[in-house]
């Protein structure tokens, strides 16, 4: 290959090769690929065996809790369980690529965010006959819906807030819980005067979960998307992106942070706030060496732009939705099973302080007398609301583009104004597609 | 690569008794195997990737629609060139700099030091190890908080406080570079030893006593000898790295801010995040025309320097 | 080698060789001397400085693979770990998963090496040893689909493979590692066969071999380790590919890189010592390959290109 066997009319000449071979190719695969590929759900709805995919089966802290759910199942229906996961943040997308292949079947475990992006395939079964005597409380049934049918049988209900950890804070003087914004600025000023490579908050600033900046958005009073407008790109959205920009120059916050890291700094110690499910306290706990630190944790009110204001949330939960065909029934009923079985509720919920989604569960004095989760609920998922953009089956996409947008504004590529401008542009575009 | 071929109109007359079919009708006959192979898994998925261009296609959904340009339209108005600028950047910076620690390194080991053997296989080690390990064994060395590099850089007293590496424009590109460039240095020394190994020792030794200077031998009687392999392990890596994916897909996923993003992570996030494959693929039909441009202008230069 | 040479050897220093006369006395030899020393010095402090970038890496790969997990949360870093412990690699013993990563990568690239080598022996047979009409364009063809994206192949591989209900098998695991390690093989092996002098054809043919014959019993066997090699470059490409496998195989047929991306990305993407310690383990079988194959990857990756 000494370049001088190539002439320019040889690389030409190949590319004329190269139609031909395409010509004979197109004999081959006539078959024009139509992306989704084959649309039947095939395989017997009756089987016992199915597959259940889920995210938590790679997270050390649920995978032993799940994994013990497979298997009274397969033990009790003597069936066969394929268990698959894939990390949180390739979720989505490996689980669409193996469904549009017709390789996932039975039970998906699936974040109430995606269930949109995911429904609009045409794979999903509708469940509502299942659900209506599950005994769900009202809004976790509402998780499930997309476009007025019943897809996802809802796990768990809880919301996305802001931990503390009260030992970092009373290190620091900090007594009570800042509740506006400026308070807020100024813990996190003392939390940085600690030293010893204290981030003070451990917000997300990687694109994975940088849609945590979705509701500071709305604290500062940006509704996202309301009247059929998106209103990203208004004063108050570029007022919290500037905020948040001005405590990433800080070193208030630090860079390239998504939420396992966030977790990992927390839990050793190193990080006074961050943004997580109600999940968090037994994920970080659990990879903590410092064994009191779960009782350290609290859950914080998202502080406001001024006093009185209604502390911003984001509901989030996950649903369990069944494919079509194969192993049908027996996923259906396992999710049922899981979701509302109340010892496996009250199991689930010891290991991993995730609430269920059943009035008889959350009744459970199990459930209902522990201390955090009460408070939780009480102070975060009480005012937490959905994003407007679950609705669009782009949702993810629209996440992303936002949060590409703030990214850039941290690192120093854009201005707040003109990157929420375009983001606003971006986002309109994904809806209409 | 056809230069050690026989000239084309001078075939040598092969007298075979018994064969029925023609030299040529055999010679192609032995590559029907790889001719089906190639039009199946290569032209037709190509063909049929620039075709998708032109419309409006879901991954997730059955059916498109034509939409004639608009999606190549999306990527002129949009991120190409910046996708263009940083492709080249790394493919530039991962193809040079692994060159010229490989070609140092194979001068070096060519003098003949002892233990060269040796060395040159530990030194295979970073190209053996898996990519994708590679990819994380430099994001554990990078990490922001924990990372090796920054305990010795703030120890030393170079820097004050920890770097985000990977999460800064600039420093992430350069820090996926890094990593490409660990992980190709030894494939390029290896190459290059064994083009230097064809050298005649007598060549340097006369030219020493000629009392030709150290750099005045290496451009005399090394350089001339080398440069063969030199094209083809620079040509053969900028090919490579120009649709290189895993280090970057790993370390940076293309951010922060899409600093790293380059064809291939565009393409794939587009076709597989976004599941939009009528960009993806009119992303990846315009990535090709900039390449066959490329090889054009490279082919022209190397023609006139042949024809000098 | 000796300084004390007394034949004068040619020095090239244009492209063109011109005899040089023989220069007597002891000033040449001393500087002869002194540049070996010279060039000593130089050719260790390169050895050392690439040895630093090159095997520090490695080092800390080995140094977080032994250390435990609390160690890994200090900051800055102990550069020597001491508390040591093997529990990272005990660990992977009982993860089945990857053992199960581990197979379908040996299988797979086992499989792709045998597939690219054999149709590409053919192929580069018939481009070495044949002269007809379309030869080059069929050369010029292999060499230029390297350059074709692999994201862009993707996309559509990926809808064909879905629509024929074959995701998440070897074969199109096989078909698709295919894509890019045939090019490079068909190159290997046609440089190989440009090194058989045809004489040894002509000969075969005067006793009266048949042309099949003559391929397999007398060319093949010489060409084995260029084949061997073809084989270990093809193999070692399948075994580091991460964008085919990690979009057409799912649990069952996945391969180690994307196996691990999936097992210690998210929640466990910070537990470093137990990915390093996988990431060390999985590297093993390849690095053990190639450092028993070594010296025919080398011979028949120049094989071609070397000879000027």
């Amino acid at each position: 290959m000494t370049t001088s066997g190539i002439s320019r009319r040889g690389a030409l000449r190949m590319f004329g090769i190269g139609a031909l071979g395409v010509a004979s190719a197109g004999v081959l695969g006539a078959c024009a690929p139509s992306g989704a590929g084959t649309d039947a759900g095939g395989g017997d709805p009756k089987s016992k065996n199915f597959d259940f995919t889920s995210w938590s089966l790679n997270e050390e802290a649920a995978k032993p809790s799940i994994e013990k759910i497979i298997k009274a199942w397969e033990k009790a229906e003597k069936s066969s369980i394929r268990a698959v996961s894939y990390p949180y943040n390739e979720y989505l997308s490996q689980l669409t690529l193996k469904l549009g292949g017709g390789e996932t079947t039975g039970a998906v475990h699936l974040d109430i965010a995606w269930l949109a992006a995911i429904a609009q395939m045409g794979r999903l079964a509708d469940v509502g006959p299942a659900a209506a005597g599950g005994g769900y409380t009202d809004v976790a049934l509402k998780s499930g819906v997309y476009d007025g049918t019943q897809y996802g049988l809802p796990w768990n209900i809880g919301s996305i807030g802001v931990i503390a950890n009260s030992k970092l804070l009373k290190k620091a003087g900090i007594e009570k819980h800042p509740a506006t914004i400026e308070e807020f600025e100024d813990a996190l000023r003392e939390l940085k005067g600690l030293g010893e490579g204290v981030v003070p908050y451990a917000a997300a600033t990687k694109v994975a979960q940088l849609k945590d900046i979705f509701p500071w958005m709305q604290t500062f009073g940006c509704t996202l998307y309301e009247g059929g407008k998106v209103t990203i790109g208004d004063d108050a959205s570029v007022d919290a992106v500037a905020w948040y920009k001005k405590l990433h120059d800080a070193k208030l916050i630090a860079a390239d942070v998504d939420r396992f890291d966030a977790r990992a700094l927390f839990g050793q110690g190193k990080a006074a706030f961050y943004d997580d499910a109600i999940i968090g306290k037994g994920v970080t706990s659990a990879q903590s060496k410092d064994k009191t630190l779960a009782a350290a944790m609290q859950p914080v009110e998202r502080p406001v732009l001024k006093a009185g204001d209604t502390p911003q949330a984001l509901l989030w939960g996950g649903v369990i939705a069944i494919v079509k065909g194969k192993g049908q029934d027996a996923a259906t009923e396992f999710a049922l099973h899981t979701t509302t079985d109340r010892a496996t509720t009250s199991e689930y919920f010891a290991a991993r302080a995730l609430p269920p989604s059943t009035t008889a569960g959350l009744a459970a004095p199990e459930v209902a007398k522990d201390a955090f989760t009460t408070e939780w609920t009480e102070k975060i998922t009480r005012t937490a609301t959905g994003s407007p953009f679950w609705q669009f089956a782009q949702s993810t996409q629209i996440d992303e583009a936002v949060a590409k947008h703030v990214q850039a504004v941290l690192v120093g590529r854009e201005k707040p104004k003109d990157a929420m401008k375009e983001a606003r542009e971006e986002v309109t575009a994904l809806i209409k597609r | 690569m056809s230069t050690a071929a026989p000239p084309q109109k001078a075939p040598p007359p092969r007298g075979r008794t018994g064969a029925r079919l023609s030299d040529g009708a055999f010679a192609l006959l032995l590559t029907a195997p790889g001719i089906a192979l190639f039009a199946a898994i290569i032209f037709y998925p190509l063909l049929s990737a620039l075709i998708t261009g032109f419309f409006r296609q879901d991954l997730r959904l059955p059916g498109r629609e034509f939409v004639g340009l608009d999606n190549f339209a999306y990527w002129l108005n949009g991120d190409l060139f910046t996708i263009l600028e940083q492709t080249l950047l790394f493919t530039v910076g991962a193809t040079l700099a692994p060159f010229a620690i490989g070609f140092a390194l194979a001068l070096a080991l060519n003098t003949g030091i002892k233990g060269s053997g040796f060395l040159r296989g530990v030194f295979l080690f970073p190209w053996v190890i898996p990519g994708v390990v590679v990819s994380f064994l430099w994001m554990w060395i990078f990490n922001a908080n924990y990372g090796v590099l920054n305990g010795v850089l703030v120890q030393a007293g170079i820097i004050e406080e920890s770097v985000a590496w990977l999460g800064r424009p600039g420093t992430a590109m350069l820090a996926v570079i890094v990593t490409k460039t660990w992980a190709s240095f030894p494939w390029m020394m290896v190459m290059l030893l064994a083009g230097l190994q064809t050298v005649p020792r007598e060549l340097h030794e006369a030219a020493s006593m000629d009392g030709a200077g150290a750099v005045r031998r290496f451009f005399a009687v090394t350089w001339p000898q080398v440069r063969g392999v030199a094209s083809i392990v620079l040509l053969l890596e900028f090919i490579w790295n120009f649709q290189h994916f895993d280090t970057i897909y790993v370390l940076t996923g293309g951010g922060p801010a899409g600093t790293t993003e380059t064809f291939a992570t565009a393409v794939y996030q587009t076709a597989f995040s976004g599941f939009d494959i009528g960009r993806a693929t009119a992303l990846g039909g315009l990535w090709m025309v900039l390449l066959l441009l490329l090889v054009v202008v490279y082919l022209r230069i190397t023609e006139r320097k042949g024809d000098a | 080698m000796s300084t004390t040479s007394t034949t004068p050897a040619p020095l090239p220093v244009t492209d063109r060789p011109r005899p040089v006369a023989k220069r007597p006395g002891p000033a040449p030899r001393r500087r002869v001397r002194k540049d070996l020393l010279r060039s000593r010095v130089a050719a260790w402090s390169a050895v050392v400085a690439i040895g630093a970038f090159g095997l520090l890496p490695v080092y800390w790969l080995l140094a977080t693979a032994l250390s435990t997990p609390d160690a890994t949360f200090q900051f800055p870093p102990k550069l020597i770990p001491t508390d040591l412990t093997l529990g990272n690699f005990t660990a992977l013993a009982e993860n089945d998963q990857l053992i199960s990563y581990l197979v379908n990568s040996l299988i797979v690239a086992s499989i792709t090496a045998v597939l690219s080598v054999v149709v590409a022996t053919y192929m580069g047979y018939s481009f070495s040893k044949f002269r007809y009409r379309g030869r080059k364009s069929l050369m010029h063809m292999v060499l230029a689909s390297q350059m074709f994206p692999q994201a862009l192949l993707l996309v559509t591989l990926y809808a064909v493979f879905s629509s024929f209900g074959m995701l998440n098998t070897y074969t199109a695991l096989v078909l698709s590692f295919t894509t890019f390690t045939m090019p490079l093989c068909v190159w290997m092996l046609k440089g190989i066969f440009d090194t058989v002098p045809d004489a040894l054809l002509e000969a075969a043919s005067i006793d009266g071999a048949s042309r099949w014959r003559t391929l397999h019993s007398i060319v093949a066997p010489l060409a084995a380790p260029g084949m061997i090699a073809a084989g270990l470059f093809a193999f070692v490409r399948g075994w580091n590919d991460f964008i085919f496998a990690l979009t057409l195989a799912d649990k069952e047929k996945q391969t180690l890189p994307p196996g691990l991306v999936s097992t210690y990305i998210g929640e466990f993407q910070t537990a470093w010592p137990q990915l390093m310690a996988a990431s060390l383990v999985v590297s093993v079988p390849v690095i053990v390959a190639f450092m028993s194959l070594q010296r025919y990857l080398v011979g028949g990756m120049t094989a071609g290109s070397v000879k000027s």
